[in-house]
């Protein structure tokens, strides 16, 4: 199916080139390093931020490399070959979007943990950040494909990428990390991680149409 | 029924959008400039002072108006976007494009009258409340869409098609990032105003008719201001076409009538 053909070859491509996988993790780590140098080391004022900030990183790390996803296809031409083959545009921005979940978002999930611990997030937290998470990540690899379609033949498009794709992404952060910080104060986060979940679901379907769109009046 | 149908086939040609509201752009800014003076007098001066707030409360004879502003200019975006991108109409690009600047002004001065609202009445410029919060998003959704048409602006269809699918998605995003800010926390007093007359809302017809005043007002300042762009946006894209040309000759003769060139 061409569907799998197309991830194969993305997360392939990625694979190959793994600082694509390891600098949004290095990035993570270099800018918690400056919180405890900007707020001061106390264990009690970092906890407080932590779910904020765990949760902020693995956004803002996910934002660096979302410009990518379709511009280097743009640019040597395979993304015409993708077209020209007959596939459903929808099903190949979805499975661009998979590629980098599985690349990028799979990676910061699994990385959240260390940039907790380092925060000093209480200990009951970390199922709910993680599955937050895992919630979430989808839905900025999804975002980030209408966002990298849209800019993908401008020169340094990643400020607009930014501007286009945050305000979309406020509901996201509210519900993740309000659960992360209901879960730390003891409450049930149940009713955020729905909402999130809500917030999947609607980005799954209606994602890929907007990036097809986008990536349609591009080639145009 | 058959002027009805001619006048709307019209209104979506470009030579004959452009001739027909060309008439319209002086009575519209007549009417919202006599309608602001009428309003801020009534509203600054003969309103009665609010019980609670005083006098401050009179700046919300500019606040709510541009905030409503501020929403309805972005819904009429999103229907011309989707016009743009459905039917790749030019009066509806024309009208999306010249609505943004005007609508993210809206949005500024309801940002910043709210701010300086606040200051007396929460005793701070700037609290991260849902509706600021919101506002706020707002207008980001509203650069957004103006950042990408001037990306591509060497290619104005291409980018009005762009920016039209911008403006939808952030329609379709619009009430969910509206509720999961208004259910994050929120100190914003209840509407002004409501059809159904609520205990918290303005009671007194003397400060509600200046408000409905400076609505109907910002909505003619809106109609000129937008007609007059689509126009030079129309100008601009169409330069090349005949219709264009004979425009700016009319224009050229009716003010030089002895036909200097």
């Amino acid at each position: 199916m061409r569907f799998w053909a197309l991830f194969k070859r993305d997360v392939l491509v990625a694979w190959r080139k793994k600082s694509n996988i390891y600098q949004p993790l290095v990035f993570q780590l270099l800018i918690v390093t400056m919180f405890p140098l900007g707020l001061g080391a106390g264990a009690q004022t970092l906890a407080k931020i932590a779910p904020a900030v765990v949760w902020i990183l693995a956004l803002l790390s996910t934002l660096i490399t979302l410009e990518n996803i379709f511009k280097n296809d743009y640019e040597d031409g395979s993304l015409d070959v993708y077209v020209l083959s007959g596939m459903s545009l929808p099903t190949a921005t979805l499975s661009k979007a998979a590629a980098h979940w599985l690349t990028t978002g799979v990676p910061v999930i699994l990385f959240a943990p260390v940039i907790g611990v380092l925060l000093h997030l209480p200990a009951q937290a970390y199922a709910v950040l993680m599955l937050s998470l895992l919630l979430a990540t989808p839905i900025f690899s999804l975002l980030g494909t209408v966002g990298s379609a849209l800019i993908m033949n401008i020169k340094n498009g990643g400020m607009l990428l930014s501007v286009l794709i945050m305000p979309l992404l406020a509901p996201v952060l509210i519900f993740g990390a309000g659960a992360v910080l209901e879960t730390t104060l003891g409450n049930s986060a149940f009713g955020h991680l729905m909402l999130l979940l809500g917030c999947t679901v609607l980005s799954i379907t209606l994602a890929p149409l907007a990036a097809a769109a986008a990536v349609k009046i591009n080639l145009e | 029924m058959n002027r009805i149908v001619k006048f709307y086939h019209e209104m979506g040609s470009p030579p004959s959008f452009y001739r027909i509201t060309s008439h319209w752009l002086k009575p519209m800014l007549w009417l919202a400039i006599v309608l602001t003076v009428y309003g801020l007098i009534d509203g600054l001066l003969m309103a009665p002072t609010d019980y609670q707030q005083g006098d401050s409360y009179r700046i919300i004879f500019v606040h709510v108006p541009a905030a409503w502003m501020s929403m309805f200019i972005y819904g009429i975006i999103g229907i011309s976007g989707i016009i743009t991108f459905v039917w790749r109409m030019k009066v509806a690009e024309a009208v999306m494009m010249a609505s943004v600047p005007i609508g993210a002004l809206f949005t500024a001065v309801t940002l910043l009258t709210g701010m300086l609202w606040g200051k007396p009445m929460w005793g701070t410029y700037w609290d991260w409340d849902a509706r600021m919060t919101s506002e706020l998003i707002l207008l980001f959704l509203y650069i957004g869409v103006a950042g990408i048409y001037s990306a591509y602006e060497e290619d104005p269809r291409k980018a009005a098609r762009l920016a039209a699918l911008v403006a939808i998605i952030g329609l379709v995003n619009l009430p969910v990032i509206r509720y999961s800010v208004y259910w994050w926390t929120s100190i914003h007093q209840g509407s002004s105003v409501s059809l159904m007359g609520g205990a918290n809302g303005i009671q007194h017809w003397d400060m509600l008719r200046p408000l409905l005043v400076m609505a109907l007002a910002t909505k003619f300042y809106y109609i000129y201001s937008m007609l007059a762009r689509a126009q030079t946006y129309l100008l601009k894209t169409e330069r090349k076409k005949q219709w264009v040309l004979e425009a700016i000759d009319q224009q050229t003769n009716h003010n030089n009538p002895a036909g200097a060139k």
